[in-house]
């Protein structure tokens, strides 16, 4: 609680545990924890959001929601800092540009894409892989890449579930170790297949299959939770058949389709008299106890400013990555990260997404990109980091190619050739002419982690209310770098099959440096990371915090580095391993569900 | 001042446990059930409390005895009838407003004859005349619930006031004779024990009749049972909200089209592979039959589809119409006023083939309500949208937005012209002067909207304008 | 002060605005319309800007005139009613920054590639990069932008383009041209393309130009219709149709 005068503060009845954050983790956890019998309360920062929020036409606003962004953070009430490297001073992110942090009941979750992917079992075990696989040295000395503790086998009932709740659509590429013509061979091995098939191919998925499989490669089609059909999940929560409406990323869906904690749980959560929730409460603290080994509750500041203290029994971190790192370090729990002395945890392996693209142009192609759904696309993924020698071309990691049909919108969907015209009637006959004949190849890959990559607070900026806001420490790495070159090559090697009038490139090479005033990707990973060595992580295998076992940190923030393929299904599996071991162990007997090493 | 933005009531009413709780070092082996019920094992007749329960909730008698806002079986809904408005009674166990001093035969009288403890005559929008078909082992149960397991409530509802001479009470009497003739039930020969079951709910407690069955010159059911003709739950316009046919044996639009299944997840969750609830027989739904048992419901629906269709019911559409809306709308050229505003208003979720997706979006084709004469809740449903309920099975409130703040009176005739006449449908035209009326009648609250709201207009957020 | 007939005509403007947003909170049914004709805006030149002084409202529809112009590709950002979308953006939340974190120190100098670093509000951005660039063309051509022909007001825009007119040296600290310019383009082109109930984009005449369909977001039934021109036109948020 610092030093500030907290004469003022209210203290409410305690309840057996706080949520913070209602996002889908917070949504899956309300249901877990209400199973096993608590009283859940849980805090959200931003307001409500229903489905009256997203009644068609409403979410049809490229404005509203795609340029001006309504669904996400505001960064007057928090933002983060970036420098890339420490001899920068950080400065803020004033409006959002590199990423799209959520805000409001369904979080991220209501806004998302809606590609919902497993981990492979390398990238769980991505450090004994590197182990196994590349000579001793090969690895740059400051690259800090660790097992999750936790593996594919212990996670697949979860995924299993978690892709049961959201109606994944798509094809199955491996079913109980049977590769099946059509869907990823690449992937682990699943005990089902998928719930629905895939949805309904679009022209850019055609000529995607086409090329890449007179590549020798292996196209299937996107896992999405933009359902294929109509759908009934485990808590008997519906979706409706996607419509390819176009309004997809960065909108709420209006058409039941994409799924989200409003399709997928809010209601049946609701349902139950043991849960409650509070909006516009943005917890600053979490309290520590005097024992030592406990939480005893949030600090929260509601919309009218008054502070709360709520006491709970235990506490579910379950707000966006960033914003768990920066509660854990307000909160002084966990030592911070000092990547000097390379000593402490909180803050350390931050690691983000690595992205790419190219986009071709086909005079006598009609994509009617408005026709867009964003699960929607196809994808090969030969070039993941086990399927290849990727030693002999220098890096560790992997990245998915694919394809998918769009944008949506009309604003961001305006392309002109290279070098013409931004503005004027030479633009305008460009844009009008270029309209609906681009097609777009994405790569999306891995991120190592390294030791001067990291979080913190900023000594500099703070929000509102005087609280340092986070501090991000970030630059890309020639290992990575040489990764997605590698993949700008395969990826000219669709476009030389594909055979477009003309094309453009946007791919990072080495010695860039991060541009954070573009768009990147919202996949920000670790700070506050799982493991199963405290002086490395700073939550055991079980997302059970090392020095607080009453605290479970949800979410990305956990990834010891990221892996090519998209979090949300992870980070969903993630939260049911843990509420598995918080009702099957934790709550039968309150403690440490890992002996410290 | 308020606290609180968020629905928090629930967190403040259990924070007292969950205190009680946590002294300690917390949750080990002290988690208690998240709720626990009011009935006792001790009590010596809580199988008839539990049963009474149960069996108030197949007749659905808090929605009735119920004010919108007032407490549980208090009495005070007004019910608009032709004669005038009648308020319903308090029938808690309160002993001066409510039934506390009735005795079970007197309970039984107002339950089974329409009579009241002080030998008046109840109007029959209690349906009386199909509760007399309850065994005296329910109506024992329904007293014990309604004695022990009610909480009383001292409240008098406002008096009924009808003018004369339907304020005589006692010419009820002669009409009680004519119509209300139900002897208490029997099983029917030759049926099974499944049917018969459902034929007691559906004539009994589930006064199902009272909505679907059509009404004669005096208010009368035409039918109270399968036994007095065909008329029975052959559908009726309520309100003027057609009640549709509920007789599901042989083929046609509705019910008949539906298989058991079906029939028992529209009762169970408001919602099945063709249709969605709305109207009255959404609370129906909420508070009645999503509480009752799979056997019953499997009973109910046993028993409708033992009841052939009614002469001159409607055809189902046929493939080949269905198929040629289908193709037609597909292709996206040609199209009449309501076709274009079909595609442009309601395809997103119904489909061109107006079939919208199993337990979502309903269907429209053979729709009740896009072949119903009367095209009142067609209208009502295209200017106000619909809200499913939310039910233990399945909970999500799906939402339909209304489209009255987007389409003008001529335009929502015209598309629900074209609903009453693609893929087969038979409902007649609509014309812009029907939808003014329903328009004018409508509640000015009710409505789902899916208009943006006035914020879009000066929409203020992170910008996207940066420097270069 | 007195500005009777003016504020007459901008409540009569406000009532047609209010009229196009057709229910005021959700839930609310009290603006059904009963008739199919959209309410008129009126013309550009009867419109008064809220937020916009008349001389900046001269620099606003002559550039926005260049950057969007009617020509044969078809109608332009003065069709469209861009200037009022940019005007109504700049008097709400947007202008003011409402949601953007403003809070200092402002290192004006970062690199470009650090985002949007500078002290002002969209709304300043105008209003300060109007007053320069009008500066820039009396000390350059003895008129403000309006008043130039078209030859010279081009040259002009494609100078604030590249940056070239030094703002600080008349007198507006910390705003380069290119950013002032950026600000414009980007809001001139959201005028043209977003959803006509922010104002612009009238008569939906930025979608028709590209073939986008607005709020229509309905194609179940075309996405397998390969390199087939949609047959439909757009529709709008509050029902308007093309």
């Amino acid at each position: 609680m610092n030093d500030k005068d907290n004469s003022a503060m209210k203290t409410l009845p305690s309840v057996d545990a706080v949520i913070i954050g209602l996002g889908w983790t917070g949504s899956i956890m309300g249901m877990e924890l209400t199973d096993a019998g608590l009283n859940v309360v849980a805090l959200e920062r931003g307001g409500d959001r229903t489905k009256e929020d997203f009644l068609y036409p409403k979410p049809a606003d490229e404005l509203k929601y795609g340029v001006r962004l309504e669904m996400m953070q505001r960064p007057k009430q928090s933002t983060v800092t970036i420098r890339r490297n420490a001899d920068e001073e950080a400065l803020p992110q004033r409006h959002w540009t590199t990423f799209h942090p959520g805000d409001g009941v369904g979080g991220a979750g209501s806004h998302w894409t809606g590609v919902l992917y497993r981990a492979t079992p390398t990238e769980l075990s991505l450090k004994s892989f590197a182990d196994r696989t590349f000579e001793p040295g090969f690895l740059p000395e400051d690259m800090t890449i660790q097992d999750y503790g936790v593996t594919y086998e212990e996670l697949e009932p979860h995924y299993d579930f978690f892709e049961k709740v959201a109606g994944l659509s798509g094809q199955a590429g491996n079913v109980q170790g049977e590769i099946i013509d059509g869907g990823n061979p690449f992937e682990g091995p699943r005990q089902n297949p998928f719930p629905l098939p895939p949805l309904p191919r679009t022209l850019t998925d055609t000529l995607f299959t086409e090329a890449t499989k007179k590549l020798g490669w292996h196209p299937y089609p996107y896992p999405s939770a933009n359902v294929s059909g109509a759908w009934t999940n485990p808590y008997g929560m519906q979706l409706g058949p996607c419509n390819f409406c176009g309004f997809c990323s960065n909108y709420g869906c209006l058409n039941y389709s994409k799924a989200s904690p409003q399709t997928c749980v809010l209601d049946a959560l609701k349902q139950r008299e043991t849960f409650s929730y509070r909006t516009h409460c943005e917890v600053t603290r979490i309290v520590k106890s005097d024992d030592g080994e406990t939480v005893k509750g949030v600090v929260y500041r509601d919309g009218e400013g008054q502070e709360t203290f709520q006491p709970a029994g235990m506490v579910i971190l379950a707000s966006f990555p960033l914003s768990n790192v920066r509660i854990l370090l307000l909160s002084e729990i966990g030592k911070p990260y000092d990547p000097v002395a390379n000593t402490g945890v909180v803050g350390r392996n931050f690691s983000y997404q690595i992205t790419g693209s190219i986009d071709m142009y086909f005079k006598d192609h009609q994509f009617n990109p408005f026709i867009s759904a964003g699960g929607s696309g196809q994808v090969i993924d030969d070039f993941s980091p086990d399927t290849f020698d990727t030693a002999s071309h220098g890096f560790i990691g992997g990245s998915y190619i694919y394809t998918t049909q769009g944008p949506g919108g009309a604003i961001g969907a305006i392309r002109t050739p290279p070098g013409s015209a931004s503005w004027g009637s030479e633009w305008k006959k460009n844009a009008s002419e270029h309209y609906g004949h681009h097609m777009m190849l994405g790569t999306t890959g891995t991120n190592m982690s390294y030791r001067d990559v990291y979080l913190d607070l900023d000594p500099t900026y703070t929000d509102p209310h005087g609280d340092p806001l986070l501090r991000m420490t970030y630059d890309w790495k020639d290992n990575d770098m040489r990764m997605t070159q590698f993949m700008a090559e395969r990826m000219r090697e669709i476009v030389a099959e594909l055979k477009p009038d003309y094309h453009t490139e946007s791919f990072k090479q080495v010695g860039d440096h991060f541009d954070p005033s573009h768009y990147q990707s919202t996949h920000l990973t670790g700070g506050a990371i799982m493991g199963t060595d405290p002086k490395t992580s700073v939550l055991n295998r079980y997302l059970q915090h090392w020095d607080a076992h009453n605290l479970f940190v949800m979410g990305a923030s956990a990834f010891p580095q990221n892996m090519q393929h998209n979090p949300t299904g992870t980070v969903a599996a993630l939260t049911y391993w843990s509420a598995k071991h918080i009702r099957e162990r934790y709550l039968k007997a309150p403690g440490p569900l890992m002996e410290k090493a | 001042m308020k606290l609180y933005y968020g629905n928090d009531t629930i967190a403040s009413k259990r924070g007292r446990d969950a205190l009680a709780l946590l002294t300690g070092t917390l949750l080990a082996g002290a988690m208690a059930p998240g709720m626990t019920y009011a009935q006792g094992d001790a009590r010596p007749d809580s199988q008839a409390l539990a049963r009474g329960a149960y069996l108030a909730r197949a007749g659905d008698c808090v929605a009735c005895h119920s004010a919108p806002e007032g407490k549980a079986f208090a009495g005070g809904l007004e019910i608009k009838s032709p004669l005038g408005s009648i308020y319903s009674t308090n029938i808690t166990p309160d002993p001066e407003t409510g039934i506390g001093n009735y005795t079970e035969a007197e309970f039984a009288a107002a339950l089974r004859d329409g009579k009241r403890a002080d030998g008046s005559h109840l109007y029959p929008a209690m349906p009386y005349p199909s509760y007399a078909r309850l065994t005296d082992q329910d109506v024992h149960a329904l007293y014990v619930y309604f004695m022990q397991g009610v909480t009383p409530v001292n409240h008098q509802p406002p008096q009924t006031a009808l003018s004369f001479p339907f304020n005589q009470r006692w010419g009820m009497s002669v009409w009680n004779w004519l119509f209300a003739d139900k002897a208490p039930f029997t099983p029917t020969q030759g049926d099974s024990a499944e049917i018969n079951r459902g034929r007691y709910l559906v004539e009994g407690l589930g006064h199902c009749g009272s909505c679907h069955t059509p009404r004669g010159l005096f208010q009368q059911e035409k039918a109270l049972g399968d036994d007095e003709g065909d008329s029975y739950l052959a559908g009726a316009d309520l309100n003027d909200w057609w009640a549709p046919s509920l007789r599901g044996k042989g083929t046609g639009q509705g019910v008949a089209g539906w298989t058991r299944q079906d029939i028992v997840d529209y009762l169970a969750t408001g919602r099945n592979a063709h249709s969605a609830v709305s109207g009255e027989m959404t609370s129906v739904i909420v508070n009645s039959t999503s509480h009752l048992s799979s056997e019953d419901l499997g009973a109910i629906a046993a028993y409708l589809k033992s009841l052939p269709v009614p002469r001159g019911h409607g055809k189902a559409p046929a493939d080949a119409d269905i198929k040629a809306t289908e193709q037609h709308l597909s292709t996206g050229t040609s199209l009449s006023s309501g076709e274009a505003l079909y595609l442009d208003n309601c395809n997103a979720c119904h489909f061109a083939n107006g079939q919208g997706a199993s337990e979502v979006f309903p269907s429209l084709v053979g729709n009740s309500q896009a072949n119903a004469d009367n095209p009142t809740a067609l209208i009502h449903t295209i200017l106000n949208g619909a809200q499913l309920p939310s039910t233990p099975q399945k909970p999500e409130a799906l939402m339909m937005p209304g489209f009255g703040w987007r389409l003008s009176n001529q335009e929502v005739a015209d598309l629900a012209t074209f609903v009453r006449a693609g893929w087969g449908n038979t409902g007649g035209a609509v014309t812009a002067e029907q939808v003014q009326q329903v328009r004018a009648s409508m509640d000015e609250r009710s409505g789902f909207s899916g208009a943006p709201d006035s914020e879009s207009q000066h929409a203020a957020d992170t910008g996207s304008a940066h420097s270069s | 002060m007195t500005d009777a007939p003016r504020n007459r005509q901008r409540r009569a403007f406000m009532r047609n605005s209010l009229l196009s947003i057709p229910a005021v909170s959700v839930g609310s049914s009290l603006a059904f319309r009963a008739s199919a004709a959209a309410p008129e805006a009126p013309p550009l030149h009867d419109y008064y800007p809220t937020f916009f002084t008349s001389e900046e409202w001269q620099f606003i529809l002559s550039a926005t005139d260049l950057l969007i112009p009617a020509d044969d590709t078809g109608p332009g950002a003065l069709d469209a009613h861009v200037p009022v979308f940019i005007d109504r953006e700049l008097a709400g939340g947007y202008g003011q920054a409402e949601h953007w974190y403003m809070q200092g120190p402002f290192r004006t100098d970062a690199p470009a590639e650090m985002g949007y670093q500078l002290p002002h509000t969209p709304a300043a951005v105008y209003r300060l990069g109007i007053r320069a660039t009008d500066a820039h063309c009396r000390r350059h051509f003895s008129k403000p932008f309006a008043a130039l022909d078209k030859a010279t007001r081009t040259e002009v825009l494609s100078a604030l383009e590249k940056g070239t007119p030094d703002f600080n040296a008349l007198g507006i600290a910390n705003l380069p041209s290119s950013t002032f310019f950026a600000f414009l383009l980007q809001n001139t082109r959201e005028g043209f393309l977003s959803d006509p109930i922010h104002g612009g984009n009238r008569h939906m005449v930025g979608w028709k130009m590209l073939g986008f369909t607005g709020a229509r977001a309905s194609f179940r039934e075309w996405v397998d219709q390969y390199d087939q021109p949609y047959p439909l036109g757009p529709v709008s948020l509050n029902g308007e149709r093309g």
